[in-house]
């Protein structure tokens, strides 16, 4: 039983990860009704962006003490904030001009900024996989039956905080408001004086400054990156959003600890290679029964 | 229409002259490598015609059809090789393997009809990932990752295909003009018309009598069973079926190939996959001998290729996202909404 | 109208972009080279590719045969969206065989690829020399000859690599004589890696060794930890991965420790014998051992001068496939050479077929090397390397029997 337990805190660690991106993912297309396939590599870059503030830190081993926390805290914020920039540019780029054409345009436009990406990252980095400084001592903890690694409880924590934080900054301040406004009816907000553009703007910097975040801790949890890991991360973190529900946050959060639970649950009960079958077969059983998703969508109301 | 004086209709006209010249080609140019390219890219262009129907005509966003071609090839491969003994001839395959493909996509395509728009996207996108991994993983079957191999080779009233590249590519030339004329006939009659009211509205279809089920799996089960031909033609030709050829990747290629050509209008279809197959398997890899041929630089491209092709995607959806050769009607639903001022 | 000058754009630039078959000029010979070069594969591809590129640019220094002649290489890529497509390897392998100066094919890497290839080139009767595609049904078995549709009896697939099997059993030897008895496997559902893993597997349970499990990792995998739970849980006393740095090797070897496995040791074939896999695995790596199916470069002098070459061609570290890249197409050009006729005219294919099929003793980076009657290296050295304290040790070569 304790294996299975153990399974458990594996998959809310992995699913923490998945829930930042879903974040991302379900903002985005709440408001523009895209799937912005190149957020998965956003994801990736920011892990590629945490690695160089590190670098130039000097931080190349384990942390301890003050140092570690101003480590953390400021890479984190250097990567969410570049990741997030990332995120305008692209959208300013390359959506922007296609906000009134037919669906399928910017979908295809959003794979050829993701191959472009991938590409950018390669010149980078080159194509091999390459280590990510293991700044975070590992002390396991044993809470009962379960032995949860530092970690691993960072992972989660973190993933928690920044969905509160975004929670209260959508629905307590003016800004929120206005993507909350925008996101049910263009029109009806551009009418009220919210500038749409900005708003859209503002929703890709957070979407992408998450998926940043989301970066960052895989680094460290990982100890490792590789430019095409928003591939497969992406798709299903994807698919995490819509089984909470699209452009509904709290269900981004609680779809990506279900998909990590999916995962590394099938893993144990039933083997490594169908657990990605095992999350896509779950996402269509949701859909047909449920599309709205677990906890119900929340997208701009149609005439 | 108007038509010539031997009432002969210009656009068939057109149509008989492209064919007469694709079938001469391979006959003056002597470059097997070439021609292969030309029955690979083939393939690709009978399964845009597919996906033009479910995507193009009936208005359904189908982001996993790679998934109807592992179908097709995995048939062939099954029923036409030593992995079983069983060596149906190709001939009947082609029906076989289409019909197969169609059932699949009745199934793969049930689930999704009560769906809206993305939705029927994300689950399509979900089974364009089950399938092939599903492949990969049942190895008794189909050979795992290794696949199969040693596919039988077509034999036509005993002259066997071997390995000249003649007889596939007028093979495939044939299910091509095969496959644009179901496909007109299609767009014409009273399924295309009812596939455009409910790519149009679905709700006010619906209340005038059109069965959105139906009409919605026909859409599925018939851009499925083209998908079967090209699976048979393409595993036939290359003698090897692997789950290494059905990546999220293709359907994306596919679904370009259509975005770039101009979706519902079958030669827009018929000549973006012609562009996107080149830019993939000719222009791409040539990259650097030809930036040197016009420039008389060299410049090594072969770490750029992702990039030039996201590029090219981004380029060509940002200036003309309707396609090079958009459908009147598409074209109309364009214009209506950008009549919407911009925010 | 818009459409039909769109057609005849679109017909001048196919034809651009065609090649033509070009008449042989007198004095080119050109090594046709297929490799994935760009995407997910890349990593490996490349040094492989220059590895080849290496034994040309040598040859064409040292002037070959006499400095009459002067080889190219046509080096072409056969992956498609970013990873290895079998069509594409087929669609390379025609127009290499279009192509009359081509006299022989080196590549590809992908067993499945060279399924594709081998039944084109065996028609054409042009040699092919792989440096890294080690599934077995490739040489032996009824799957080989399979393969050689137009003339079962020749074979025109060589390789100077070593088969799975062989590898697989030389490591779960290994495996025994170190009596780790109870072994995890896992591959990257992938055709080395399966093929691998599958061979250690067998071996394994004839050595008498007990297999705890055998997991296939599922696609493009990056989290590793609910699988180590579930091997931790097993008590093994060894895990074995069957695929490349790339598909997972790297990344499970360094998740090992946070999941309590980080004393057990890991085995693997060449697929992660890298320094790629060292830099990736970290700390993690030590307790690493794997194959190369090479003997070890330190020992052999002629090893270390290509290492040398290679790092200051192309700034970077080879890989093990480099040196049997670089080697196979040594082999190539000696066969060339020597079928050059006192009039200066080049062998046909056939003839260059054969010259390599009787290679025998040749000496290269890889050691003395030959083809037996598949078309497998007669000299299947294998050298089992260790990973301590962050160094790559050898702690023995193997001649497979």
């Amino acid at each position: 039983m304790s294996l299975i337990a153990q399974q458990i805190v594996n998959g809310l660690a992995l699913g923490g990860i998945y829930a930042l991106i879903a974040l991302g993912y379900t903002m985005v297309f709440g408001i523009i009704e895209l799937i912005n396939f190149a957020h998965g590599d956003v994801y990736t870059l920011g892990t590629f962006f945490s690695l160089a503030i590190l670098g130039l830190l000097g931080a190349t081993g384990e942390l301890h003490g003050p140092f570690l926390i101003v480590a953390v805290v400021v890479t984190l914020v250097l990567a969410m904030v570049l990741s997030g920039l990332v995120g305008v540019i692209i959208e300013r780029l390359a959506y922007r001009p296609l906000r009134n054409a037919p669906r399928l345009a910017p979908l295809i436009t959003a794979i050829g900024v993701s191959f472009i990406l991938q590409n950018l990252m390669i010149y980078w980095h080159g194509p091999s996989p390459l280590p990510f400084p293991q700044i975070l001592p590992n002390p396991t903890y044993a809470i009962g039956p379960v032995q949860i690694a530092a970690k691993q409880a960072f992972v989660i924590v973190l993933a928690v905080v920044l969905m509160i934080v975004l929670q209260l900054f959508v629905t307590k301040t003016k800004l929120g408001a206005a993507m909350r406004a925008t996101a049910q009816d263009r029109d009806a907000a551009r009418l009220m004086g919210i500038d749409v553009n900005a708003t859209i703007a503002l929703t890709f910097f957070i979407g992408s400054a998450l998926a940043g975040a989301a970066g960052f801790v895989s680094g460290v949890y990982y100890g490792t990156t590789w430019f095409f890991n928003g591939f497969a991360a992406g798709l299903k973190a994807f698919t995490a959003a819509v089984l909470g529900g699209i452009g509904n946050i709290a269900g981004a959060m609680l779809g990506g600890f279900a998909i990590g639970l999916v995962e590394s649950l099938t893993t144990q009960l039933l083997s490594d290679q169908w657990s990605n079958i095992v999350v896509f077969a779950l996402l269509v059983v949701v859909l047909i029964f449920r599309p709205t998703g677990l906890l119900g969508e929340s997208l701009p109301t149609k005439a | 229409m108007r038509k010539l004086a031997r009432g002969v209709p210009p656009k068939l006209a057109r149509g008989l002259l492209f064919i007469a010249l694709a079938a001469i080609l391979p006959l003056v140019v002597h470059d097997g490598g070439f021609v292969n390219f030309l029955t690979d890219a083939g393939a690709y262009v009978l399964l845009a015609l597919g996906l033009n129907i479910v995507v193009g005509f009936a208005g359904l966003l189908d982001l996993g059809y790679a998934a109807f071609f592992a179908i097709g090839s995995y048939a062939y491969a099954m029923l036409a090789s030593p992995q079983f003994g069983i060596h149906i001839p190709f001939w009947i395959m082609l029906f076989l393997a289409s019909g197969i493909a169609a059932l699949f996509g009745i199934l793969l395509g049930a689930p999704t009809l009560r769906l809206r728009g993305d939705y029927l996207a994300i689950v399509t996108l979900g089974f364009g990932e089950i399938v092939p991994q599903t492949f990969l993983n049942l190895p008794q079957w189909t050979g795992g990752p290794n696949g199969l191999g040693n596919l039988d080779q077509p034999v036509f009233f005993g002259y066997r295909f071997g390995f000249n590249i003649l007889p596939y590519y007028y093979v495939m030339l044939v299910l091509i003009v095969l496959a644009v004329v179901v496909a007109q006939n299609l767009r014409d009659s009273r399924l295309g018309r009812a596939w455009i009211a409910i790519r149009e509205d679905e709700l006010a279809a619906k209340h005038v009598g059109i069965n959105t089920t139906t009409t919605k799996l026909a859409a599925f089960a018939l851009g499925a069973s083209f998908s079967g031909l090209a699976g048979v033609a393409y595993g036939a030709k290359l003698q090897l079926v692997s789950p290494d050829q059905f990546q999220f990747s293709v359907s994306v290629a596919i679904l370009s190939m259509l975005v770039l050509g101009g979706m519902g209008n079958i030669t827009g279809v018929i000549l973006g996959s012609i562009l996107i197959s080149s830019l993939d398997r000719l222009i791409l890899p040539q990259a650097s001998n030809l930036i040197f041929a016009l420039a008389h630089v060299r410049v090594d491209l072969s770490n750029s290729r992702f990039l030039i092709y996201g590029a090219i995607l981004v380029l060509t959806m940002l200036l003309r996202p309707e396609g090079l050769l958009p459908n009147r009607r598409r074209r109309a639903e364009l214009h209506a909404g950008t009549a919407e001022a911009m925010p | 109208m818009r459409s039909s000058s769109l057609a005849l754009a679109l017909a001048l630039l196919l034809a651009a972009c065609s090649s033509p078959a070009s008449a042989p000029a007198g004095n080119t010979v050109k090594i046709g080279m297929d490799f994935p070069l760009s995407g997910a594969e890349a990593a490996v591809g490349q040094p492989i590719a220059n590895g080849a590129i290496l034994a040309i640019e040598q040859a064409n220094a040292a002037g070959f045969a006499g400095g009459k002649f002067k080889i190219e290489a046509d080096t072409l890529d056969d992956t498609t969206q970013g990873l290895h497509d079998p069509a594409q390897g087929a669609q390379n392998a025609k127009t290499l065989i279009g192509d009359p100066a081509v006299l022989a094919i080196i590549g590809p890497y992908n067993s499945n690829v060279a399924k594709a290839e081998i039944p084109l080139t065996n028609d054409a009767q042009l040699a092919q020399l792989s440096p890294a595609a080690t599934a077995d049904s490739l040489t032996i078995g009824d799957g080989a000859k399979a393969l050689r549709q137009s003339h079962p009896d020749l074979v025109t697939f060589f390789r100077t690599c070593t088969r799975d099997s062989e590898q697989g059993a030389a490591l779960a030897h290994f495996a025994q004589t170190l009596h780790l008895w109870h072994v995890f496997i896992v591959d990257d559902n992938e055709t080395y890696g399966l093929d691998l893993a599958d061979a250690f597997a067998a071996s394994a349970k004839s050595d008498g060794l007990t297999v705890l499990g055998h997991e296939h990792l599922a696609a493009h995998q990056q989290d590793f930890k609910a699988l180590l739970t579930k091997i931790a849980a097993a008590h093994p006393d060894l895990v074995f991965f069957g695929g490349v740095t790339t598909t997972g090797g790297a990344l499970l070897r360094r998740q090992m420790p946070d999941a309590g496995l980080g004393n057990v040791p890991f085995f693997g074939g060449d697929g992660i014998a890298s320094d790629d896999f060292l830099k990736t695995a970290g700390a993690a790596a030590d307790g690493t051992y794997w194959t190369i199916a090479a003997p070890d470069v330190n020992r052999l002098g002629s090893a270390r001068e290509f290492v040398a070459a290679y790092r200051k061609r192309f700034k970077s570290e080879p890989i093990g496939y480099s040196a049997a890249a670089y080697t196979a197409t040594q082999i190539a050009l000696a066969a060339i050479a020597k079928g050059i006729g006192s009039d200066g005219t080049l062998p046909a294919r056939a003839t260059v077929v054969a010259d390599v099929a009787a290679t025998k003793g040749f000496s290269s980076p890889i050691g003395i090397v030959g083809f037996d009657a598949n078309g497998d290296t007669t000299a299947p050295v294998l050298t089992l390397q260790h990973v301590k304290a962050a160094k790559i040790e050898t702690v023995d070569v193997y001649t497979v029997k």
